[in-house]
Order: structure tokens, then C-alpha cells, then sequence
């Protein structure tokens, strides 16, 4: 046998070298190779090797796209080619495609990022895992749930129940306005809580300076963020052991600087004092029977919590005998944010609900974008089939075909990808603004795999239609043209699985501004609505230095001031809930049932301020000197102690006697989600924290720059920080605002896309029946006849899109009112107002496009065949 | 038309194809090559050679008979063409002419 050169060597010969030179080359290497095989194989082959690679030059290799036409390399240029130059021919339907397409998921990008910011909430602490957050049930006719504790439930927790590793003890933020902070001469407003002095070991708020343990351990300690020590000091270096002016009042050492509060924190604050100071302040939170502050504990590694939640629910019971119907239990906090509501003990949604309808909205929307993308490609598929009878007459097969259709649908879906990238990336800021986030386009792992699956699912369903579909004809067919494929491109399925596109996009779309409208009338109703006292025109500010300490001649000296109607002060924002009491006590009354009421702590004149509607009695008056004993219910309280002439009764609160003085009419100072709770109302000027000044309409301007004036001299080195109380209460339905605007948007974008697509079919159905317009104006029709052949057909499916979706709105609409107690009735025009849009939105979208085909020259549509 | 050029080595290389006449292929002129100048030299440059030298017509081929040696492969026989061999005379007259002028001095 001959010696067989080296295979590797050969193979590279074979593979570069030219077919009309391979021959001589190879022919002459192996002779030279056998002869050099006798003396020396090793060096033989070394020397085939070398040999080879000297002819890998220039002369010899051949010209690869020359020697292989049909490479895919050649067949995609030119299939991009091609693409590119359907898309200049029918620019209408290429921007039609691209823009509903991008904006639907440019909408859907946003709208993820918001989901998953939504999400991502308060979990970024490192003892997420561990961190829980006690929650309060109250047992009487119905179970009321509440983050509300005992001041010294903390340290109860820590010294009794083994697993708990640490527990803190922290003020809500929304208990106090800003408060003022001072070095020198510089007076800073702030937010601050007050904290158990493991807060930092509890919370992920990142000390930069100071240690977890140490920092609140002192009850003159103040831990202040990284922006607060900038705004106060222009640095943060040397700051910790510096004294701060608190509230004018006391001094505080800087004792640890923390990075602050992230974006996805619920809790956004500047400082940190320790509880202690507060207990000191408010001896009732340093026993027990007087909840309100929150209380979180990290559990140790490893702890069962269902085991806890058992041993801890009668904890707090034997603590005091007003607990005999309170119950606790653990709660992650990270899932308080989204799952905060309780309905009588059950957990009842929270803001997870906004989560799953924006979820919902944005999957709707990226439905109908898809489906308009295929309805469209599939009904322009047709345009092409003479495109696809050359081609299979000059020798393309299936394959090639399917693989130009597909890539060409692929492309239109990845531009559509970019442009939705770039818009989303635009619309960030504005989007920001509306949700209150700082939302940035990250382009994170799941975003980037969940956006191409969506594309490339869009592009194949888009593209397999004309792909599978178109590829099969035969040619002859398929040129011939005329009538045949018509017939073939109107195969009834067809026609009906596009209708049926068209029919459930209408349908989302009606739905969606059924929502909007019924959205925008219950916020529009919230605000409007007469929440029991005149809220407008009403400045409120927190007291702060000399106003705190003797409240009756800051109020008679603003009452001074031109443009001040009236002024007096209360304990209660009358903004949200301020804390309940119990120990009423009144004859006939359930001895066990230890009913809560809502109390309001008010200084003389509070209910003529605000405006307060007396149903009977009289409010508290300085002219009887023993109203300090006397107190005031609203009329769900008389209600509910079921007296029928309670002025001049007397019941017993905490077991002294007292005198029902009047009664008002019920009125809101929780949102319209609730009902109105049975409310006290006690004059105890001292205990009063917020002054309330009514001012004279149309004289805002001038008045609140007097009493800016006069708050200056009266309280130097305080500034006065007022807000208006009916914005104050329009902020409680922020939630819902969000919500009325971006539905807003996102049911218009629904209905933009739904219409580009209802447009595109229009134009493209009309186009087809050119040669039947030409002919029936020819045999005398009008262009109104012609109109109304054309759109009686989208009309109808857009009826029946309407008819199915009307029920399904009222559905979901009465299940978003039923959660508020006060609720607007769903109105028949709602839903025909909707239905109406939609119809009219439909024929001006066809009209257009039946209005240029009716107008055609019949001459022109017919001269050609 | 391309322009009539001869390098030296493919002078070489064509000399030998003449001389070979009929018996000329890529192993053949390598071997008489290396025989008359007594150096190595690589199968690729006599290759390069042949090939510019047929795009320009001095040289002509064509293809023998298959046998079991060479893998199976055909060789590839060259022959000089008529421009091939004037050209070499050319060559040659210019070389002799030049070198009869030398003047007679001993060099000795």
C-alpha cells in the first residue's frame, strides 16, 4: 500500500485550493511525497505540510462567492433587499405596522418596569428574609387590622420570646410634619422618626458613619442622612459628634450618618431620634393600653414563623385588660407595601391590585399590537402572490420562501423593537412624573429575554401566515392571478379568524374606556364629594416653638391678621385616622364589647373653622367654664350607642362621668374608602399639635404673605411650612389619581392601536375590491353608496366587539367600585358612551379609506386586465 | 495584450519545459531544476511560474493518463509554445549579443 500523506493537510489543500488547479497541485505534492516517504516518512510529511501551505497564496485559492451563488449569505442580502424596498413601496402599511407594534410594546416596557419596581419595594434590606412587621387585630363586631402597637411591645418581644433577634420600636413618618432642625442660624426643615435603638440593625438604611449598636443607644442621639448632613453642614466629613438644634427645644450629637432612604423605600425620612426621647416626651407609649407606633422584629435564623404567629397571638392580652379582643401576629414587612389592606382580619389585596390591573392592561395591549401586526402582514401577504409565483417559477423552493417571509416579518418586528426602546426611553421621564418613581430602563436579563421572545413570537406568528400559507400554490395559479386567488385569499376561515382579530381588539378597547370613564368619575366624585366640612381655603401647620408653648395668644393674634376668617387648633390633621380610644362607657352597652372610637383632640372654635355641621347641641364655648369635661360624638357614634336624645346624657369615658355637648354630622377624615367611624371629639386645647386657619376667599395671596410675615416675627427661627387641606386630601387619593391618568393613556394607546389596524384592514379591503367599486360606479352608484358598502361590514364587527364587551365591563367596573364605600352608580351612558366612541373612532379610521376608494375614476381601477 | 516579460527564475523554469519536451510536468522540471543548479528549491514557485506562464502563452498543457502513483492524480504536462520559444531566443540572442561585446581583457 502507498503511504497516505497527512489528512489534515490535504483536507486544507482541498478546501482552499482551486478545482482547475487541485489536480496538478495534489498530483505533484503526493509524487514529491512518495518519493520523500522512501528516505524519511517524519520528514516527508513535514515537507507535504509545508508544501501546502506555500500554495495558500493568492493564485490558488478559490473565489468563494463566485463558486457558491446560492450561500446564504447572498440569499439574505438579497431577501433584505428585497424587504426593504416592500417596505418604501407600501410606506402606509410599514408605518402603520411599525407604530402599533412599537407603541404597544413600548406601553408594555414601561408598564414592566413599573411591575417590577412595584415589586421590588422594600425588599432591598438584607434581613428581608427575617424582617417582619407586627400587625394588631381588634376583635368586636368586625376584626380591624392595624400596624398600630405598643411603645414597649418591642422590648416585651425581645425579652420574652427567644427566636426574635431583634425587635425595634419606630414612629410612623406620617405622625409629624417636617420638623425643624438647627445649627446656628440655619433652620432646616426635615422628616424624621423616632427609633428603637436596633433600628439600623433591623433596616438595610446603611450607616456610613457610626456603628449599628451604638447609634441610638444614647437618647440624645440623632442619626441624620447623608443629604441631610450636606444641607446642614455642606459636608459629611467631621460631622458625627456635632450638636443639631431640634425643634428649637433641645440638643441632639450627631451619632451616625446613613446613606438614605432609597427610592423603594416606603419610608422616606431625613433623621432618626431615638424612642426613648419620644417616651420621655409621651409618657402613655412607655406602659402599656396605648397603641400606635409600628413595631418590627428580625427573627433569628431558622425560626418557624407559623410556630411564632401561634405563641405570639395572645401576647399581648395579659399585658393589659383593654387587650381582652386584641390579637397579634407577624407580617413580612416587604409585603405590607402590596398587601396592606384587611377586610375583618382578611388579608383583602392592597396595592397588588394596581399591580395586576396594569399587569392585565399592558398584556392587552401587546395582544392587540400582536394581532394587528399579523392581521396586517397576513392581509398584505396577498398583494405579493404574483412576487410568489415568479420566484417559484425561477426555482425557489418552499424553503427559501418561508425563510424570506419569515425573515421579513422578523425584521418589521425588530424595528419595532428599537423604535419601541427609543420611545420608551423618551417617555421615562414624563412616565416617572405620573407614577411618582424614579424608574430607570435597565436592561435587565428577564427584560431582554421576555421582549425577544415576545418579538420573535410576534414575528413568526406574523410571518407563517404568507410563509406556510403562499408557498404551497402553484405557480401557474398563482400568476394567471384575476379572479382564482382571490377566491383562494377569501377562504371563509380566513375571513373569519380576521374579523375575529378585529372583534376581541375592539372589545379590549371598549373595555378600557368604559374603565377610564368610570375611573375618572369616582375620583372626580371623591373629590367633589361633601366630606362633611368645608375643607377649601383652610391652611394647617404643625406647632413648633413659642406657638407650642402657649397656644390661646398665637391664635388670638392670628385671628388679628387681615384675611384670616378664624383659627384654632387641633390634635388630627383630619387628614387619615389620629388614633383610637376606648373606654366609653354608656348605659346600655354591651359590657363586654370594647368598642373603639376615633378621638379628636380640639382647642375652642376647631368645629366653627373647618365648618362642621352641628346636627344638635351646641360645639365647645368658652362662655361654660366645665366644657373641658364635656365631649361631642358625630352621628355614627349616637348611632351606634343608640341613644335617641343624646344631648345632656351623660356617659363615662375611661370611667368619669362626661356630657354629651352636641352631636355632628357625620364627616370624613378618612378616605372615601371607609366608612365614617363612630368619632369623640374632646376639647383639650393643650394636647393640640396642628393650627387650622380659615382664610377669606380671594385673598390667599396677600393674607398668607402676612402671616409669613408675622410668623416670623412671632417664632424666630422657625419657618412656617402651611399646606392647604384640600390638597392635603386630594393626596389621599393619590393612588387612584396615578391610576385615572395612566388609564387614561394606556386606553388611548389601546384604542390608537385598534385603530391602526382597523385603518390598515380598511385600506387594504378596499383596494381588493377596486375592480367591484369601479364597476358598480359604472352601473351608476354614488360615492355615499359605495361608503356605506364598504363600512357596513367593519361596522358590524365593531357591534358585536361592543355587545361583548359591555357586559364584561360592567363586571370589572362594579368590582373596582365596591372598593370604596362611598361609590358613584354605574350610569347607562357610561357604557353607551363608550360603545359610541369606539363606533365613531371605527368609521372615522374606515371612512377615510372608503371615502378615497369611493371617489376613484372607475376608468382608472378598470382600463388594466 | 500583456506586456512580454520573463523573470529569471521563470526563464528557468520555461528552459527546462523546452528541454523536457513533452515530458515536462510540475516534479519533472522541480527535479531537473534542483539537478542542474544543484540547490532546493519548492514545487510551489515552479507552480507560480507555470501558471503566469501559461496566462501569458508561453506555455501550453494538458493532461496525461491516470495511474496508481500521484493518489490517483492526472499529471499535468506542459509545452512550450511558438511565442514561448521565440521569446527564449530573443533571450538568448540578447544575452550572446551582449556578451560578445565584452572587450577581450585578460581577466586573468
Amino acid at each position: 500500500m502507498r503511504p497516505l500523506p497527512p489528512r489534515n493537510a490535504l483536507r486544507f489543500l482541498h478546501w482552499f485550493c482551486r478545482d482547475d488547479y487541485i489536480e496538478e497541485i495534489e498530483g505533484n505534492l503526493v509524487e514529491l511525497y512518495e518519493k520523500q516517504y522512501e528516505q524519511s516518512p517524519a520528514k516527508a510529511r513535514r515537507l507535504f505540510t509545508w508544501n501546502v501551505l506555500r500554495h495558500f497564496r493568492p493564485e490558488y485559492i478559490r473565489s468563494f462567492t463566485q463558486h457558491y451563488p446560492h450561500n446564504l449569505t447572498a440569499m439574505f442580502r438579497h431577501n433584505f433587499l428585497l424587504t426593504f424596498r416592500n417596505f418604501q413601496r407600501y410606506k402606509g402599511s410599514f408605518f402603520i405596522n411599525l407604530i402599533g407594534l412599537s407603541t404597544g410594546l413600548a406601553c408594555t416596557i414601561l408598564i414592566y418596569l413599573w411591575v417590577m419596581d412595584e415589586l421590588r419595594m422594600d425588599k432591598f434590606h438584607e434581613n428581608d428574609a427575617q424582617l417582619y412587621q407586627v400587625m394588631e387585630n381588634e376583635h368586636y363586631e368586625i376584626i380591624t387590622t392595624t400596624t398600630e402597637t405598643d411603645g414597649i411591645l418591642a422590648d416585651a418581644l425581645i425579652n420574652e420570646i427567644p427566636e426574635v433577634e431583634y425587635a425595634t420600636t419606630a414612629t410612623p413618618i406620617w405622625w409629624f410634619e417636617k420638623f425643624t432642625l438647627s445649627i446656628g442660624e440655619k433652620n432646616i426643615k426635615a422628616i424624621g422618626r423616632y427609633a428603637g435603638k436596633d433600628y439600623f440593625n433591623i433596616f438595610s438604611y446603611n450607616l456610613i458613619q457610626g456603628d449599628e449598636d451604638q447609634v441610638l443607644s444614647d437618647k440624645n442621639t440623632i442619626v441624620i442622612s447623608e443629604e441631610l448632613a450636606i444641607r446642614l453642614f455642606n459636608t459629611t466629613l467631621d460631622v458625627v459628634g456635632k450638636p443639631i438644634e431640634f425643634q428649637h427645644e433641645q440638643q441632639f450629637l450627631i451619632s451616625g450618618i446613613f446613606r438614605g432612604t432609597p427610592p423603594n423605600s416606603t419610608d422616606q425620612f431625613d433623621f432618626v431620634l431615638p424612642f426613648k426621647i419620644f417616651q420621655e416626651r409621651n409618657p402613655q407609649f412607655a406602659d402599656w393600653g396605648h397603641s400606635g407606633p409600628a413595631t418590627y422584629v428580625v427573627l433569628k435564623q431558622g425560626a418557624n414563623i407559623d410556630h411564632l404567629n401561634n405563641k405570639i397571638t395572645e401576647f399581648a392580652k395579659p399585658k393589659h385588660e383593654g387587650y381582652s379582643n386584641t390579637t397579634l401576629f407577624l407580617k413580612p414587612y416587604s409585603e405590607n407595601y402590596l398587601y396592606g389592606k384587611y377586610e375583618n382580619g382578611v388579608q383583602a389585596g392592597g396595592r397588588i391590585e394596581y399591580v395586576k390591573l396594569f399587569s392585565i392592561i399592558a398584556i392587552f395591549i401587546l395582544i392587540i399590537a400582536c394581532i394587528n401586526f399579523m392581521n396586517l402582514s397576513t392581509a398584505k401577504a396577498s398583494r405579493r402572490l404574483k412576487e410568489v409565483g415568479i420566484k417559484k417559477v425561477m426555482g425557489a423552493n418552499r424553503k427559501s420562501l418561508i425563510f424570506q417571509y419569515l425573515g421579513e416579518s422578523m425584521m418589521m418586528a425588530f424595528l419595532s423593537l428599537i423604535t419601541a426602546l427609543t420611545l420608551a426611553l423618551l417617555l421615562l421621564p414624563q412616565f416617572n412624573e405620573i407614577t411618582g418613581k424614579q424608574l430607570q430602563l435597565n436592561l435587565d436579563m428577564n427584560l431582554i429575554l421576555s421582549v425577544l421572545g415576545i418579538i420573535l413570537f410576534t414575528g413568526l406568528m406574523a410571518g407563517s401566515y404568507p410563509a406556510m400559507y403562499l408557498s404551497v400554490f402553484n405557480p401557474a395559479k398563482l400568476l394567471k392571478g384575476g379572479s382564482s386567488f382571490v377566491k383562494v385569499n377569501n377562504a371563509v376561515e380566513e375571513v373569519w379568524a380576521r374579523q375575529g382579530l378585529v372583534i376581541f381588539q375592539f372589545m379590549l378597547s371598549v373595555i378600557l374606556i368604559v374603565s377610564v370613564i368610570v375611573v375618572y368619575q369616582q375620583i372626580e366624585f371623591v373629590q367633589s364629594k361633601n366630606i362633611g366640612y368645608d375643607k377649601d381655603n383652610i391652611i394647617l401647620f404643625d406647632m413648633e416653638g413659642k406657638v407650642g408653648e402657649n397656644i390661646e395668644p398665637f391664635l388670638s393674634a392670628l385671628k388679628n391678621i387681615p384675611g384670616i376668617v378664624n383659627a384654632s387648633s387641633c390634635n388630627s390633621r383630619m387628614i387619615g385616622s389620629y388614633g383610637s380610644i376606648t373606654g366609653l362607657d354608656w348605659e346600655g352597652k354591651n359590657s363586654d364589647n370594647n368598642i373603639s372610637f376615633e378621638n379628636i383632640e380640639v382647642n375652642y372654635g376647631l368645629i366653627e373653622t373647618l365648618g362642621i355641621e352641628m346636627v344638635s347641641g351646641r360645639s365647645f364655648s368658652r362662655n361654660f367654664s366645665s366644657d373641658v369635661d364635656n365631649i361631642i360624638l358625630n352621628e355614627a357614634a349616637i348611632k351606634l350607642m343608640g341613644f335617641q336624645d343624646p344631648v345632656d346624657k351623660v356617659i363615662q369615658l375611661w370611667g368619669k362621668d362626661t356630657r354629651i355637648i352636641g352631636v355632628t354630622k357625620n364627616f370624613h377624615i378618612q378616605s372615601l374608602h371607609e366608612e365614617v367611624q363612630p368619632l369623640v371629639i374632646r376639647l383639650v386645647p393643650d394636647f393640640t399639635d396642628y393650627v387650622f386657619a380659615k382664610i377669606e376667599i380671594g385673598k390667599e395671596k396677600e393674607t398668607i404673605e402676612q402671616l409669613l410675615q408675622f410668623y416670623q416675627a412671632y417664632n424666630p427661627g422657625f419657618v412656617l411650612d402651611y399646606r392647604f387641606l384640600d390638597l392635603n386630601y386630594q393626596a389621599l387619593y393619590v393612588a387612584e389619581q396615578r391610576v385615572s391618568t395612566l388609564s387614561k393613556y394606556f386606553a388611548g394607546i389601546a384604542i390608537l392601536i385598534s385603530c391602526l389596524g382597523l385603518f390598515g384592514l380598511a385600506s387594504f379591503t378596499a383596494e381588493k375590491r377596486l375592480k367591484e367599486i369601479g364597476i358598480r360606479k359604472v352601473l351608476g352608484s354614488g360615492n355615499f353608496g359605495i361608503v356605506y358598502l364598504l363600512s357596513s361590514d367593519f361596522t358590524k364587527i365593531v357591534l358585536i366587539a361592543i355587545c361583548i364587551a359591555l357586559p364584561i365591563s360592567y363586571f370589572l367596573a362594579g368590582k373596582w367600585l365596591e372598593s370604596f364605600a362611598f361609590s358613584i352608580e354605574m350610569k347607562w351612558w357610561f357604557f353607551a358612551g363608550a360603545g359610541l366612541l369606539a363606533l365613531v373612532i371605527a368609521w372615522l379610521s374606515v371612512g377615510f379609506q372608503t371615502l378615497k376608494a369611493a371617489r376613484v375614476n372607475p376608468v382608472q381601477c378598470l382600463k388594466d386586465e | 495584450m500583456k506586456e512580454q516579460s520573463l523573470g529569471e527564475f521563470e526563464e528557468l523554469v520555461l528552459l527546462m519545459v523546452a528541454a523536457l519536451h513533452d515530458e515536462a510536468y510540475g516534479v519533472a522540471i522541480l527535479e531537473g531544476l534542483e539537478e542542474k543548479l544543484t540547490k532546493k528549491m519548492n514545487i510551489s514557485a515552479i507552480h507560480v511560474a507555470l501558471k503566469r506562464m501559461e496566462d501569458k502563452g508561453y506555455v501550453k498543457s494538458r493532461f496525461g493518463g491516470i495511474t496508481a502513483e500521484r493518489g490517483g492524480r492526472r499529471k499535468k504536462f506542459y509545452v512550450i509554445t511558438a511565442l514561448g520559444k521565440r521569446l527564449l531566443d530573443q533571450q538568448y540572442a540578447l544575452r550572446v549579443s551582449i556578451y560578445q561585446q565584452i572587450p577581450k581583457i585578460s581577466f586573468g
